[in-house]
């Protein structure tokens, strides 16, 4: 998508890292710098991956 | 030159707040303008930020840009991504921000603003900030480990596991006591009760929209559920506004309770994606989007504070909690000048995303601030109201009675002024029943807040305004208190896996629902034991959350300072040392007045005797229901003893094993080497 690479799409990916959402595109960006070898997960699998990250430890929130 | 001006420049910024500061702190008997204490509260924060938090980024742990923090090294994609300082600081700063910097300041304005504005300017700059910051710093040298790991591989495994249970047993105690704040808010509120209770299929439908409709468009799933909240105010009005209706959602204290612990218990066994979630990102937009509107409403009003700099109940017999203002004050505002939860979160997901290494001072200190200044923000919310308004809202039913001219009658003997009528018309005005006795802070807050917003917009929405701020209080509150439920039950698992394996397998059914119901009975306990308690329960419960976080924030700054020991700076570890010495003064001191003071307001175990030699003698006193509910009564004092005698324990031994450490390191006869991973350039990493 054209848009999502435009000042709003980087708009979106900070609102949704201050909310605790990571964004798919970084991960997809490392991945294929990274380790282009390795298989990666689909946007749905990698925030299902994260949310169940995110709950079940102490220390994503406060009081 | 430069440096000329900016000696100008921050001498004026010191004298400015010095000015304010002693404006604030020595107005008597006229009534002072929030401009004064915002001021005050702004140039400290500038100066600690500017100086102090420089010494300790350069002096103690010399961050270095060049030295690759975990976010680099380990960069994943997921969980280790660098990030933007500003986007680390927001996303910091709503984990960090909650009902807390909003409750405690509001039930310590019984004391005036002058105690509570004192110790939430002094004790961030050289208290709170500097432990998030210096947890931050000690966790990005380390990986991004946890509070938990650092105390066991700095100070020793006793430490380590005593940190573990405190922190299980702080959860506990912070889940009930916000809970209670929740259930007092929507006691006999047809209202507030249909508003919070549509915030649930709310949250599904935005989880399923989620799921299956558009998966992972978070930002738009969020914009129609804020939609979504303002039609679950409207629906709220029209339903209190029904004379068939409201009296269904016109809910006591008890059922409530109840109902809020099955909430707790199905958002813990319920998949995440279907509830905690999207309810999380709505309390994340509700959460910066308040914070916001109450200080451009405080800035657009200015308005006069009507509470005195200091009332008479600094000597220990108010109404609101009863104790001295020291150390009271300093337990009863936790979060906005120390809190201990934070060092849980800068040690969690924030070093994660770090990029740089000086990025810390802006994150770890600067968010801190930043929360400070909400807190001084609802403070100024609640001393708005005036003397009479306040006590008639926050006193506790044993206190008032239950009539208008009991009340009045009480506030008047207290030597403030409550006009005949003043609490009906107030109470019509938000669209409540009655606003007598509703502790727990939120009420008054709502009303100092609706009346902000409202001399700010012109008038007329005073009704809608308040039950928006009830509305947001409680979503954040029980997304802390779902959220929380869930890692308990995890720890629970866990805890319970070393004696049964199969305990801890996650995916298997009747551990967790075992494992949940187990957890939601703790905090339903003293829930339900704060609800039915004639004092209002929030006399015996803030006290105990306030210590726990306060023994939280002893751990933090523990293992800060030794840290600091280890890696050399012995000279330098009085930064953490300072506030961490002020807090055990404080802990301890409440903590053995909550157990062993003779005035059965203030000590569990002198009520407990009261109420057995009542009982004895068949009398009811006030506000408690019948003869047979007092056993239970005395139980429960007796329980709430052991469990601040637990959490005095728990400091002890991580207070006595730190000290240990540290006499060996001093002396050298122990490693001084830290558990620090070695220092990696970043010109060794490619960027993504």
């Amino acid at each position: 998508m054209p848009m999502l690479t435009g000042s709003l799409g980087k708009w979106i990916a900070v609102i949704r890292t201050v909310i605790g959402v990571p964004d798919y595109e970084r991960y997809l960006r490392h991945m294929r710098a990274r380790h282009p070898e390795c298989a990666v997960l689909s946007q749905a699998e990698f925030a299902r991956e994260r949310q169940e990250a995110r709950y079940s430890r102490p220390g994503s929130r406060c009081c | 030159m430069r440096s000329f001006r900016s000696i100008v420049i921050w001498g004026l910024i010191a004298l400015t707040g010095a000015g304010a500061l002693a404006r604030v702190a020595s107005s008597r008997g006229e009534t002072i303008n929030a401009a004064w204490l915002l001021t005050a509260a702004i140039c400290t924060y500038l100066v600690g930020y500017r100086f102090y938090a420089r010494f300790i980024a350069t002096s103690i742990f010399a961050l270095d840009a060049d030295r690759a923090t975990p976010a680099v090294r380990k960069a994943d994609g997921h969980d280790y991504v660098p990030t933007n300082k500003w986007v680390v600081f927001g996303h910091h700063f709503a984990a960090i921000a909650g009902p807390g910097p909003l409750v405690g300041p509001t039930l310590a304005a019984q004391f005036g603003y002058l105690p509570g504005a004192l110790w939430i300017i002094i004790g961030v700059v050289l208290g709170g900030a500097v432990q998030d910051f210096v947890i931050l710093c000690a966790s990005v040298r380390r990986d991004g480990r946890s509070l938990g790991q650092m105390a066991k591989d700095e100070i020793g495994p006793v430490a380590g596991i005593t940190a573990l249970v405190a922190v299980l047993g702080i959860m506990i105690v912070l889940i009930s006591v916000l809970a209670l704040v929740v259930v007092n808010a929507l006691k006999s509120s047809p209202w507030g009760t249909v508003t919070i209770t549509l915030t649930i299929p709310i949250a599904m439908f935005m989880g399923l929209y989620l799921r299956y409709l558009r998966p992972d468009k978070v930002l738009e799933a969020s914009a129609i559920g804020l939609v979504m909240l303002a039609g679950a105010l409207w629906a709220g009005q029209w339903v209190a506004e029904n004379p068939a209706l409201a009296p269904i959602f016109t809910l006591t204290g008890p059922t409530l309770a109840l109902l809020i612990m099955a909430y707790g218990f199905a958002a813990s066994v319920l998949p995440v994606w279907l509830l905690l979630a999207p309810r999380d990102y709505l309390s994340a937009f509700v959460k910066i989007g308040v914070v916001v509107a109450l200080a451009v409403g405080i800035l657009a009003v200015m308005p006069p504070l009507a509470m005195p700099a200091v009332t008479q109940f600094v000597d220990g017999t108010g109404p609101v909690f009863s104790g001295k203002v020291f150390p009271f004050v300093f337990i009863t505002i936790a979060c906005g000048a120390i809190s201990g939860f934070h060092a849980l979160i800068a040690s969690g997901t924030t070093p994660k995303l770090l990029s740089r290494e000086p990025d810390a001072k802006l994150v770890g200190y600067g968010a801190m601030l930043t929360e400070s200044l909400v807190a001084i923000m609802a403070l100024i919310a609640a001393c708005v109201l005036t003397p009479g308004v306040y006590f008639a809202i926050n006193a506790p039913v044993a206190v008032l009675g239950t009539t208008a001219e009991s009340a009045a009658l009480a506030v008047q003997q207290w030597g403030f002024v409550l006009q005949p009528g003043e609490m009906d018309a107030l109470a019509k005005s938000v669209g409540e029943t009655s606003l007598l006795s509703r502790t727990g802070g939120a009420p008054s807050l709502a009303v100092g807040m609706a009346h902000l917003f409202d001399r700010a917009l012109g008038g007329g929405g005073m009704a809608l305004w308040y039950h928006f701020a009830i509305m947001f209080e409680a979503l954040f509150i029980l997304t802390t208190l779902d959220a929380g439920t869930r890692v308990g039950r995890f720890m629970l698992q866990d805890l319970g896996g070393q004696l049964w394996p199969r305990f801890r397998d996650v995916t298997w059914q009747p551990a967790v629902w075992m494992a949940s119901a187990m957890f939601v009975s703790c905090w339903g306990f003293f829930l339900y034991q704060g609800v039915t308690d004639p004092l209002g329960g929030i006399n015996s419960l803030w006290p105990l959350f306030g210590i726990a976080n306060q023994l939280l924030a002893t751990v933090a700054l523990c293992v800060g300072t030794t840290v600091i020991i280890r890696m050399g700076k012995a000279r330098h570890a009085w930064v953490t040392l300072l506030p961490l010495c002020w807090l055990l003064v404080v802990v301890f001191t409440a903590g053995w007045q909550k157990l062993f003071s003779a005035d059965p307001r203030i000590g569990f175990l002198a009520h407990a005797t009261k109420f057995s030699a009542l009982h004895a003698a068949g009398t009811v006193p006030p506000g408690v229901p019948s003869l047979e509910a007092m056993p239970r009564m005395v139980f429960n004092d007796r329980l709430d003893a052991a469990v601040a005698a637990f959490f005095m324990i728990s400091v002890l031994v991580i207070v006595v094993e730190s000290v240990r450490m540290w006499v060996r390191v001093v002396w050298g006869r122990g490693v001084a080497g830290s558990s620090e991973v070695p220092a990696q350039s970043v010109t060794l990493f490619a960027a993504d």
